[in-house]
């Protein structure tokens, strides 16, 4: 608080005046290009579309992109599978905690945390001593490790991770692609075979190429 | 195993020379047939440079489904300056419904081995890899027979035929998505990586498989290959048709039988549809699907259509993965094509927007036409919607997932007319409009 009543808004307008008359920053984009930090993304936001579904398609380059890895995410995938967090898994899960309590006072249970517990691990160590700690050799691992656990722990993500030095953004990314690969245990039997038979999808393309030649399929079953 | 349908006298076997071997897996009685002879006169006498000549004069295009000439492929990668190369044989075989390149590495695998033998001596590769569905393990473990037995006899491994040239032959077992029978994608996968597309150029024979310069061939062009060395360009070159030359195995599907044909380049449709047998009592045909998930949807008056690269392209289909079948008057051809463009958005790998965004529309247009809700601006909207998701196509899976709705519009008009204008559907397949059928409107 100023003594002098009034001073408060004459050292505003000072300020607005000065800028005023200082140059502007506006800069004629794209023929001048702007000094922009590498791997400067411009204000991070999570859009959705008009049907209201979020546009992010947790491929997880933003969180790969940022430099100080403050970005964490999770959620559901788009194929509507399980989806692990990105992000130092334990600092994660205490922020959450933490700010769950502080809003709420009781901890708010999320069945991620089950996928944060780590496994034995033993058996994984093995496979990545066959696979030369390689991370050429990605997707044998994953595989490997989906045979030995029956899927893909987050604790096993990691380790492998930090062994391979690969990043576990990147790794994510490859099990996430691959629709044999899975990050929670098999619903049922059929899931548990599609490592060695053929992809859901495509059977059920075919019954649907089936129905349509033979006569149409069923309008009720849509979508 | 599937059915070979029989085909005239006439068309040649090039491909399916020795499919009907008993003990595929029989090297000494393949040699006797011919096998690896082309590998020997290409290692001893013609070297790259006349091996890659030969097979251009030959005019090979491949296989795939893009009929990319196989010599100037060969050409880029043995010119690009680099450590090592890599020849790859793509037999993922994409189309679920189409079991052409299986068959025929199954059938005969030291055709394809000897094939890819050759590719690697023609850019200098020493590393080759069979690219498998990971499903078929039969597949899988008759490859490894196969190669071990070849690699035993000395056609392949250290100093092949005593002149110095070593290729090592490793069978890949890769699953998990649709379009891993993309070259790019599936060099990713072999990497161990995320399975998206690449910008292209550079292409794979510039910047393939862990940087280096990459071969990627489909089975059948890889089979094509011992033929040419052993009977000559000239002859090859005389099969099928001009521009296009050779056969290709064809997946046909129709109402009295499926199976496999090889079928010479240029063949016009109505032949290779005849295979399937002509329609049940009572029924027409409507139109022919071919090129598989992403195929056109051509009526019967395209029928003379030369079943070549180019030709159908200028139709609206393509040769795709092969597969032609015939599709009577019980299917609705809207039902047909959003039930092709559903599979082709939801195997998006989702690098690309207009793609993964763009395809999904198409195919909830194609939904709202069959449900009867659409509005009157909607196939201005598929018009539009596909001619954006072609422009900006990152690989070939984008460009090739509009060719349903484009072809069905381009040719079916009036059926898509009744469904939207008068919600009604000639096939009386669509359900509301099906209830409606024989009701008065
Ligand atoms: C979506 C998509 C799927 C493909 N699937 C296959 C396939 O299953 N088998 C194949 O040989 N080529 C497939 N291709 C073509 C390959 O990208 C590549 O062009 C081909 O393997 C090259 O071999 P070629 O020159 O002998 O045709 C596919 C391409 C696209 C865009
Ligand atoms: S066109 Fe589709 S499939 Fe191809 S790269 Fe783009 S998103 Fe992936
Ligand atoms: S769009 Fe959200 S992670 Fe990429």
């Amino acid at each position: 608080m100023s003594l002098i009543p009034g001073f408060g808004m004459v050292r505003g307008m000072a300020l607005t005046l000065r800028r005023f008359f200082e140059p502007k920053v506006t800069v004629r984009y794209p023929e001048v290009k702007p000094d922009i930090p590498h791997k400067f993304r411009g204000r991070l936001q999570l859009l959705y579309d008009e049907y209201g579904t979020l546009k992010c398609e947790t491929c997880f380059q933003c969180a790969q992109a940022c430099p100080i890895e403050c970005i964490d995410m999770g959620g559901i995938d788009t194929k509507g599978r399980f989806h692990v967090h990105w992000g130092a898994a334990e600092t994660y899960g205490e922020r959450r905690d933490e700010s769950a309590l502080r809003r709420s006072g009781r901890p708010v249970p999320d069945a991620a945390y089950a996928h944060f517990e780590a496994a034995d691990l033993s058996a994984l160590e093995a496979i990545l001593e066959e696979h030369d700690h390689d991370p050429a050799h990605m997707l044998q691992i994953l595989e490997a490790t989906q045979a030995a656990y029956g899927y893909l722990p987050v604790a096993a993500l990691k380790r492998i991770s930090q062994t391979t030095g690969a990043w576990y953004a990147m790794i994510y990314g490859t099990a996430s692609y691959y629709r044999h690969l899975r990050f929670e245990p098999a619903a049922d039997e059929r899931q548990a075979e599609a490592l060695s038979g053929r992809r859901p999808s495509e059977a059920a393309f075919l019954s649907g190429l089936d129905t349509a030649l033979g006569g149409g399929s069923d309008r009720r079953g849509v979508n | 195993m599937t059915t070979l349908l029989s085909t005239p006298k006439a068309w040649p076997r090039i491909l399916l020379e020795r499919a009907d071997a008993p003990d595929p897996t029989d090297l000494d009685a393949a040699v006797k047939a011919g096998a690896f002879e082309g590998l020997r006169s290409v290692v001893r006498e013609l070297g790259p440079t006349g091996v890659i000549a030969t097979i251009a004069a030959s005019g090979l295009r491949g296989r795939g489904g893009a009929g990319f000439p196989t010599a100037e492929k060969w050409r880029t990668a043995a010119t690009t300056e680099a450590a090592r190369r890599y020849v790859v044989a793509n037999g993922y075989g994409a189309d679920p419904a189409v079991r052409t390149d299986r068959e025929l590495l199954a059938r005969d695998p030291f055709r394809v081995i000897e094939g890819l033998a050759i590719a690697a001596h023609a850019i200098g590769a020493s590393e080759a890899f069979i690219a498998v569905r990971a499903e078929d393990v039969d597949l899988v473990r008759r490859l490894e027979t196969a190669i071990g037995a070849a690699t035993d006899a000395g056609f392949l491994g250290f100093d092949v035929f005593d002149s110095g040239f070593d290729v090592a032959v490793t069978v890949r077992p890769v699953q998990g998505a649709y379009l891993l029978g993309e070259e790019t994608i599936l060099l990713k996968s072999l990497e161990g990586k995320r399975g998206q597309p690449e910008q292209r150029p550079p292409h794979p024979a510039q910047r393939g498989l862990h940087g280096m310069p990459t071969v990627v061939q489909n089975i059948q062009t890889l089979a094509s290959i011992p033929w040419i060395i052993r009977h000559g360009a000239e002859r090859f070159a005389a099969v099928g048709a001009a521009g296009c030359p050779g056969t290709v195995l064809v997946q046909v599907r129709g109402p009295e039988r499926d199976g496999i044909a090889e079928v010479p380049l240029g063949t016009p449709l109505r032949d290779i549809v005849a295979l399937g047998g002509s329609p049940e009592r009572g029924r027409a045909l409507k139109a022919v699907l071919v090129g598989g998930p992403s195929g056109g949807i051509l009526p019967p008056g395209q029928l003379d259509t030369p079943y070549t690269f180019d030709a159908l392209r200028s139709v609206g289909a393509h040769v795709g993965s092969g597969s032609v079948i015939a599709v009577d008057d019980r299917t609705c051809i809207v039902d047909l094509a959003r039930i092709l463009t559903r599979y082709c958005a939801d195997e998006s790998c989702g690098k690309t927007i207009p793609c993964r965004i763009g395809t999904r529309r198409l195919s909830e247009i194609g939904d709202r036409i069959a449900a009867g809700t659409t509005g009157p601006t909607d196939l201005d909207r598929m018009t539009d919607l596909s001619a954006d998701i072609v422009a900006s196509a990152l690989c070939d899976h984008e460009r090739l997932a509009t060719l349903p709705f484009t072809s069905g519009m381009r040719y079916f008009s009036d059926e898509l007319e009744a469904h939207i204008a008068r919600s009604s559907c000639p096939a009386g397949v669509c359900h509301p409009i099906a209830v409606a059928v024989g009701a008065p409107h």
